[in-house]
C-alpha cells in the first residue's frame, strides 16, 4: 500500500497527541449506510485490495466494519491506521483530514497494545497519520518530533521495504522537514542517506524519485540542479506510467510544487 | 539573523500585532533569513501559520497581515523594495546594509538565555591551530558565512577580510560543516551562539576548540520603516511582542524555542555595529 505524507514545514513541524478518548468517540463520521455485509476473515482476505485503487466508499465501508470489530487480528493489523491514512490523504476538508488522521493514529495504538508491536506496518501508519495529523499545528508538531523519528524508525527496522521504502521515505522527509541541529532532528544529510537507499531499492516508486529529488534540492541547492531535475523527471514518467489511483493527483501536485521551487515549471 | 529558524518565525509571527491599523489587504511582513536551509515555500506556509496564531494573540483580524519569506539576501533587497513592509525581520548584516535605504529602525530584541546579544566562535579541531591568524588562506565554513561582509566587518571587527584570508566553504547545514570538520576535510568553522552551545551533544570524534571569540553582537529582532511607520505604531508593536511571552499560547511558543521574552530596544546597542560597518565601506 502506498502512503504519503506530506510532512511540513520548515523547520516548524510536528506534532502532539490530543487526547481522543476512544477509538469511537473522535472518530471521523462516515455516516454510512447501505455498505456490503462483511466479515473479519473476508476483510482480512482481502486487505491488500484496500488502497489507493479502492473507491472511497469501499474504505469507509471497510472502516466502518473495523471500528466495530473485536476481532484480534484485524486490531493488531495496521488495516485500521492505514484506511484512515488513504481517508485523511483524499480529503480536501481539513477538519475531516485531520480527524481520520487521529483515528488512524488510534487504530495502531491500539494494534501496538493488542500485540502488533513487531510489525513494522503499524509503526509506520501510526507515525504518517500522527505527521498529517499534526502538520497544521506548529507548537504540537515540534512536540512530537521524536515520537514521529522513534515510530518511523521502528518501522524501517523492521519492515525497510514496506509500501516501497515508504519508511525509509517518510523518515528521510521528516529529516529534511524538521528543524535542523542544534534546535531540533532535521539533518540534510541522514535525509539524503535513507532517500537515495529508497530511490535504490525501490526504484519504481515515483514518490522515492521526487523526495530525492527535493533533498537534493533543499540541502545542495543548486550544486545539484542536473540531478535534481534528472531525479524529478524519472519520477514524473513513473507516475505518468503507472496506475496509481487516487494519490495521482496529489503525488502531481507534488511533483508541481517542486518544479515551481526550482523554477522549472512544467509546460 | 543568524541564530535558529524557528525563533526567526517566532519573531515574525510576532509582528502580526503590528499591522492592524490597515485596512484591505494584509500588510506585508518581509522576513529574511540568508543562508537558511530553509525550503521557501514550507517557510512560507509556517509563517503564515504563525501569523494566524499571532493574530489571534493580538486581537487583529485574522488575515491581517502576510508574509514574504527570502533565504536569499538578493531577493531580500528586491522584496524590500517592491513590497515597502512598515515591517520586517532582517538578520543584523541586512539591516546594516539596508537600514539607511529604508530608513529602518530596530523595535524589538529577542532575549535568550538571559542575554539580548550573542557571540560567534571560530572552532578547529584541537591543538591545530592557536588563533585566527594561523588560519590564514586555509578553509573556513558554516552557515553564518552566507553573509561575508557582516564576519569580515562586524564578527572579526575588520581585522580579516573572509573572502581573501580564508577559502569560504558556506553550507545550509551547520552539522554538515561540523562533520567536515571533523573529518579533516575543513580547517575550521565559524559557529554562533545556539550552534556553539550545541557543539557537545554532537558527539564529534575529534574535540575541537575555539580559535576566536568575537564581541559580544546584538540579536537582532524587528526592525521598521521609520517612514511608512509612526513612532506609535512602533511603540504599539513593540509593547504587542514584550506581552506576547506572557500570553498562554504565546508562551507556549517563546518556550519552545527559548525565547525568554522580547525587549523594546535601545537603539545605542546598535551604535557599535553601525560604526564597525561604515569603517571599511
Amino acid at each position: 500500500m502506498r502512503a504519503e505524507v506530506r510532512l511540513l514545514a520548515i523547520g516548524l513541524l510536528l506534532v502532539s497527541l490530543a487526547g481522543c478518548g476512544g477509538l469511537h468517540r473522535d472518530a471521523a463520521q462516515a455516516g454510512l449506510v447501505g455498505c456490503p455485509r462483511q466479515t473479519a476473515a473476508g476483510l482480512i482476505a482481502t486487505q491488500d485490495t484496500l488502497g489507493p485503487l479502492s473507491d472511497e466508499r469501499v474504505l469507509m465501508c471497510a472502516l466502518d466494519f473495523l471500528r466495530g470489530s473485536d476481532d484480534a487480528a484485524l486490531r493488531r493489523s495496521s488495516l485500521g491506521s492505514r484506511i484512515c491514512l488513504h481517508l485523511a490523504e483524499r480529503d480536501a476538508d481539513p477538519v475531516e483530514r485531520e480527524r481520520y488522521a487521529w483515528e488512524g493514529v488510534r487504530f495502531a495504538e491500539a494494534a501496538v497494545a493488542q500485540g502488533g508491536k513487531d510489525d513494522g506496518s503499524v509503526h509506520y501508519y501510526l507515525a504518517a497519520n500522527l505527521g498529517l495529523a499534526v502538520r497544521d499545528d506548529m507548537t504540537q508538531a515540534m512536540a512530537n518530533l521524536h515520537r514521529l523519528e522513534d515510530e518511523f524508525k521502528l518501522a524501517a527496522k523492521l519492515s525497510p521495504d514496506y509500501d516501497a521504502g515508504g519508511p525509509l521515505r517518510l523518515l528521510g522527509m521528516l529529516y529534511l522537514k524538521a528543524p535542523p541541529w542544534p534546535s531540533g532532528i532535521g539533518d540534510g544529510d541522514k535525509a539524503l542517506d535513507l532517500l537515495k537507499q529508497a530511490v535504490d531499492k525501490h526504484p519504481t516508486h515515483p514518490l522515492n524519485h521526487l523526495f530525492y529529488a527535493q533533498a537534493m534540492w533543499e540541502v545542495d541547492g543548486e550544486l545539484d540542479s542536473k540531478l535534481v531535475k534528472q531525479e524529478m523527471n524519472t519520477g514524473m514518467k513513473l507516475l505518468d506510467s503507472g496506475n496509481w489511483g487516487y494519490n495521482k493527483k496529489t503525488w502531481k501536485r507534488e511533483f508541481a510544487d517542486l518544479h515551481e521551487e526550482i523554477g522549472d515549471a512544467p509546460q | 539573523m543568524t541564530y535558529k529558524i524557528p525563533r526567526f518565525f517566532l519573531l515574525a509571527a510576532l509582528l502580526l500585532p503590528l499591522a492592524p491599523a490597515m485596512a484591505g489587504d494584509p500588510a506585508p511582513v518581509v522576513v529574511c533569513y540568508p543562508g537558511g536551509p530553509v525550503n521557501e515555500r514550507d517557510a512560507d506556509q509556517a509563517m503564515d501559520a504563525m501569523l494566524r496564531v499571532v493574530e489571534r494573540v493580538g486581537q487583529w483580524p485574522a488575515q491581517s497581515f502576510t508574509s514574504a519569506f527570502t533565504a536569499k539576501a538578493a531577493e531580500c533587497e528586491k522584496f524590500m523594495a517592491d513590497k515597502k513592509p512598515a515591517f520586517a525581520i532582517t538578520s543584523l548584516g541586512l539591516y546594516l546594509q539596508l537600514r539607511g535605504q529604508y530608513d529602518l529602525v530596530p523595535v524589538v530584541q529577542p532575549k535568550i538565555g538571559g542575554r539580548t546579544s550573542e557571540r560567534y566562535r571560530v572552532v578547529a579541531q584541537k591543538g591545530r591551530f592557536h588563533g585566527l591568524a594561523e588560519l590564514k588562506g586555509k578553509s573556513l565554513g558554516g552557515t553564518v558565512l552566507d553573509e561575508p561582509d557582516f564576519i569580515g566587518k562586524i564578527v572579526f571587527a575588520g581585522k580579516y577580510d573572509p573572502a581573501k584570508d580564508f577559502a569560504l566553504q558556506p553550507s545550509r547545514q551547520a552539522i554538515r560543516a561540523l562533520r567536515s570538520l571533523d573529518k579533516g576535510e575543513l580547517d575550521a568553522v565559524v559557529l554562533n551562539e545556539q550552534q556553539f552551545a550545541g557543539l557537545d551533544a554532537l558527539g564529534l570524534s575529534n574535540p575541537v576548540e575555539v580559535v576566536f571569540t568575537s564581541e559580544d553582537i546584538p540579536l537582532m529582532g524587528v526592525v521598521a520603516n521609520a517612514k511608512l511607520s509612526t513612532a506609535d505604531d512602533r511603540v504599539r508593536f513593540g509593547k504587542a511582542l514584550e506581552g506576547t511571552c506572557s500570553d498562554a499560547e504565546g508562551k507556549k511558543l517563546c518556550d519552545l524555542f527559548g525565547v525568554q521574552s522580547f525587549v523594546a530596544v535601545n537603539p545605542v546597542v546598535f551604535d557599535p555595529m553601525a560604526k564597525l560597518w561604515l569603517a571599511r565601506n
